[in-house]
């Protein structure tokens, strides 16, 4: 899986080997597709985003916590990147009415993300 | 028709949904309602109860009473809880001491 | 319609409370748990009074002395928007909450809109406290599903030739609108610029307002 291993030099002939989750896995440009898991519980992504299809707009640094276990009182734990996605407003509702080029911005954290 | 829908969608899930038109509402906050924010800054800078604690334990109060209470009344019942579940103060701790404010306002009046 | 109404009779203007008039039982709760946390050693009351404070000074006003400075300085601008918040600290702004801050620059062809749909996240370290109803169901949930019918609500109109980008606030990024500067301000000084900048520009549901006459 792209970005789970990846290789990065710091200098031109050192390479080191990057922790899993350090890397993002999935870059600007990306087309994704937002889960269609319905946690019980608390969650961050709300119902009207779950199955759009998006675009990657921006990687957001640095690797943060799943704000969805820190609920529970996590306040440290497995860090990933959040992406800001970008998902056209047709793609969201069907009788959308106004520009077909309006759309919706939103973070998402990458376990909820699959690419497409 | 099943009950899932009430545990699938949170009470505070309203992205989409069908509303009413914009009331331009605003309040200057109650000294109380400020004292109440402080309170969940502070809390979170501890990590007490963090800011994201803090929206589950509001989610959590459930759709009649995220619909009935007010929004800082919604943050203090859900200090309230979270305080309980964590054992930090207990149900007991809290009457005790809410009757001791009381009875604190009835004998001076302030 | 589905769903609580999110009360709105709970967020009218209040009367000021009275000295003999007795604390509600919302009032009595927040003074026990606070009492009750800092007889446990758990906080202490210099925190919250010193909270309070950092909430008071926190304004839209500081909100627009950042879009004044970036409407006048092109170089402050681009660090405005590559990093949000690094760029509001040149201002001393404190980021308490440590949440990040994005500013999304509206365009001739972007208008840009922030809202939380899940809850009520909003840049508090730059706006101060939100409006009620921003944090009410109606904005909450129409914002992302038609935005130009609730801008139309704000008497603003943008034309289907300008994109609107409405984002959502979920996690630890928080939004702040750059707005349009409006034509014929451009020997306005940064202090009079800013004194035009309103927190609705800065949420994005209206524009900076043109000026109507002559101003130094």
């Amino acid at each position: 899986m792209n970005g789970e291993i990846a290789k990065a030099s710091i200098t031109s002939d050192a390479q080191v080997v990057l922790a899993l989750g350090e890397a993002p896995a999935f870059g600007v440009g990306d087309r994704i597709r937002i889960l269609t898991r319905m946690p019980v519980g608390h969650y961050r992504v709300p119902r009207y985003v779950r199955g759009r299809s998006g675009i990657v707009e921006a990687v957001i640094e640095p690797t943060m916590i799943d704000n969805e276990a820190e609920a529970y009182g996590r306040n440290a734990g497995m860090r990933r990147h959040y992406y800001r996605i970008a998902v056209p407003m047709t793609e969201l509702w069907p009788d959308y009415e106004g520009s077909p080029r309006d759309g919706l911005r939103i973070e998402v954290f990458e376990t909820w993300l699959e690419r497409i | 028709m099943g009950t899932e829908e009430l545990l699938k969608r949170l009470p505070t899930d309203m992205g989409g949904l069908p509303a009413d038109a914009i009331v331009r509402s605003e309040h200057d906050l109650l000294p109380w309602e400020k004292r109440c924010h402080a309170l969940a800054d502070v809390l979170d800078f501890h990590k007490i109860i963090n800011t994201e604690e803090k929206r589950r334990g509001v989610e959590a109060l459930g759709a009649e009473m995220v619909g009935k209470l007010s929004y800082y009344e919604r943050w203090i019942a859900a200090f309230a809880n979270i305080l309980f579940a964590k054992g930090i103060l207990s149900p007991a701790d809290l009457a005790r001491k809410m009757d001791e404010v009381e009875a604190r306002w009835s004998a001076t009046g302030s | 319609m589905s769903g609580p109404p999110d009360h709105p009779q709970h967020e009218h203007p209040h009367a000021p409370v009275g000295a003999d008039e007795k604390p509600s039982y919302y009032d009595m709760m927040e003074t026990a748990v606070r009492e009750l946390l800092i007889e446990r050693g758990l906080i202490g009351a210099g925190e919250i009074r010193r909270q309070i404070e950092v909430l008071d000074s926190r304004t839209p006003a500081l909100g627009a002395k950042v879009v004044a400075r970036a409407w006048v300085d092109p170089a402050f601008k681009q660090r405005l928007l590559a990093d949000g918040r690094k760029a509001c600290e040149e201002f001393g702004i404190s980021f308490y909450d440590d949440t990040e801050l994005i500013v999304l620059e509206n365009t001739e062809t972007v208008h840009n809109l922030i809202v939380c749909t899940l809850c009520s996240c909003y840049p508090r370290p730059v706006l101060g406290l939100p409006p009620d109803w921003y944090k009410l169901k109606p904005y909450r949930a129409r914002a992302v599903s038609e935005p130009r019918a609730v801008l139309a609500e704000f008497g603003t109109h943008i034309p289907n030739g300008v994109d609107i980008h409405v984002s959502d606030s979920t996690a630890m990024v928080r939004y702040l609108v750059l707005p349009k500067r409006p034509a014929n301000t451009e020997t306005y000084s940064e202090e009079t610029l800013a004194a035009m900048v309103t927190r609705d520009a800065m949420i994005g549901v209206v524009e900076v307002a043109a000026p109507t006459q002559e101003v130094t």
